[in-house]
C-alpha cells in the first residue's frame, strides 16, 4: 500500500474522531478487514507502544502506519493525526463561543458515547488473539481495573506487564 | 492580557510537554494549563476554557487541537503550526523507533514474553478507556447514554453498519434529540 492512500485512509479515521482510540474501529475496518495489510496483533501492538511512548494515546495511528508501509508509512500516520488538529484554528476563531452551544455539546457527547461503544466492539476480537492463556487474561483484568479505578499512568501499567513477562520467562512460564 | 513572547518561548514549553508527559492527552492537557496559565500567565483562564472546548469539538485527537488552539490564541497562524509541530513531532520519532525496535524484539523470548504481557495489559487499557468515555455520561443522564451506546454497540457488533454510519448516527441523534442543561 501507498504511502497516499495509507494516509487517506488514516485521516478517514482521525478525523471521524472525537478522542484518542475512537479511530480504532475504522483504522481496524479499513486495514485489517477491508484491505488486509495490518494484523489484529499489530493493533494491538500499536496501541500498546503508543501508550507505553510520551504524547497522544491517538499516536497509536503512527505505529499503525509504520507497520504496514515502514518510516513512509510512519510520517503518513503523523500527518493523519496532526491534519484534523489544524480544524482548530477556524474553530477556535470564529466559533469558540459557539462551542459553547447546548446542541453542539449534545452532538459531541453522543458521538464520544458511540465512540466507547464501537472501541469495545473492537476490543472483542483483539482480546481474543492476544489473551492466549490464563495469565495473559489476569494481567488484562488487572490492568484494566488499575486503569478504571486509579490515576496510575498507563506506562507504568504497560511496564509493570512487561516486568511480570519478563519474570514469566525467567521461571519458564509461558505466556 | 498582556503578553510578550516568542516562537522560542512556546517551543520550549511544548516541546518540553511533547517529549516528557506520559498518560496521555489528559495528562499534557493538564500539565500545559499549568504551565501557560498559572506558572508563565500567557492565557487567561477564559481563554484556556475556549481553547479546550473548542479541541473537544475538532475531530481527531484533543491534545493536538488544543496546542493548536493555544498556539493560535498565542502567536497567530505561526503559534498555531509550532506548537502542533512540537507538540507531535518528539512523540511521533520515539513511537516509530519503538515500532521499529517491536519487530526485531519479537524474536527474543524474554522480550517477546514481555511484550505479550504488554499487550495484554494493552486490552486493559482500551477496556479502561471505554470505562473512561462512558464514566461521565453515565453519570449525567444514564438513560440517554444507554440510549445513544446500546444500538451503537448492537449495530457495530452485528455488522449492521460501519463505524463511521454508527458515528453519523449518534451525531445525528445529538442534533434532534439536544441533551438538557443540568439547572
Amino acid at each position: 500500500m501507498n504511502a497516499a492512500l495509507l494516509y487517506l485512509l488514516l485521516l478517514k479515521a482521525t478525523l471521524t474522531s472525537f478522542s484518542g482510540l475512537s479511530s480504532l474501529p475504522i483504522v481496524r475496518d479499513e486495514l485489517v478487514v477491508q484491505y488486509g495489510v495490518l494484523t489484529d496483533s499489530q493493533l494491538n501492538a500499536a496501541v500498546a507502544l503508543a501508550r507505553a511512548a510520551p504524547g497522544p494515546f491517538g499516536g497509536y495511528v503512527i505505529s499503525v502506519g509504520y507497520f504496514v508501509g515502514g518510516i513512509a508509512g510512519g510520517i503518513a500516520g503523523w500527518l493523519a493525526l496532526i491534519t484534523p488538529a489544524l480544524l482548530a484554528i477556524p474553530l477556535v476563531h470564529y466559533f469558540a463561543r459557539s462551542t459553547a452551544h447546548p446542541r453542539a455539546r449534545s452532538v459531541v457527547n453522543a458521538v464520544v458515547i458511540a465512540s466507547a461503544a464501537l472501541i469495545l466492539v473492537a476490543t472483542v476480537p483483539i482480546a481474543a488473539q492476544a489473551l492466549g492463556s490464563a495469565t495473559l487474561i489476569v494481567i488484562a483484568g488487572a490492568s484494566t481495573l488499575v486503569l478504571a479505578a486509579t490515576g496510575v499512568e498507563t506506562a507504568w501499567v504497560i511496564a509493570a506487564a512487561a516486568a511480570t513477562g519478563i519474570v514469566g520467562a525467567w521461571f519458564g512460564a509461558a505466556l | 492580557m498582556s503578553r510578550k513572547l516568542s516562537i522560542a518561548d512556546l517551543a520550549r514549553v511544548f516541546l518540553r510537554n511533547g517529549t516528557f508527559t506520559f498518560g496521555g492527552g489528559d495528562a499534557t492537557t493538564a500539565s500545559l494549563q499549568r504551565e501557560l496559565v498559572a506558572n508563565r500567565s500567557w492565557l487567561s483562564e477564559h481563554e484556556f476554557g475556549a481553547c479546550f472546548a473548542v479541541s473537544r469539538v475538532t475531530p481527531g485527537t484533543n491534545l493536538l487541537a488544543f496546542s493548536t488552539a493555544v498556539g493560535w490564541t498565542l502567536l497567530g497562524l505561526r503559534g498555531a503550526l509550532w506548537a502542533l509541530l512540537l507538540a507531535s513531532i518528539p512523540g511521533a520519532v520515539l513511537l516509530m523507533l519503538m515500532t521499529g525496535f517491536y519487530d526485531a524484539a519479537t524474536s527474543n523470548p524474554w522480550l517477546a514474553s514481555a511484550i505479550h504481557a504488554a499487550l495484554a495489559a494493552a486490552v486493559g487499557i482500551m477496556l479502561a478507556a471505554v470505562w473512561t468515555l462512558l464514566r461521565r455520561p453515565l453519570r449525567r443522564n444514564p438513560v440517554r447514554t444507554m440510549l445513544v451506546a446500546v444500538p451503537a454497540l448492537a449495530l457495530s457488533l452485528y455488522g449492521l453498519l460501519s463505524p463511521l454510519e454508527v458515528l453519523a448516527l449518534a451525531a445525528g441523534f445529538g442534533l434532534v434529540a439536544p441533551e438538557r442543561e443540568a439547572a
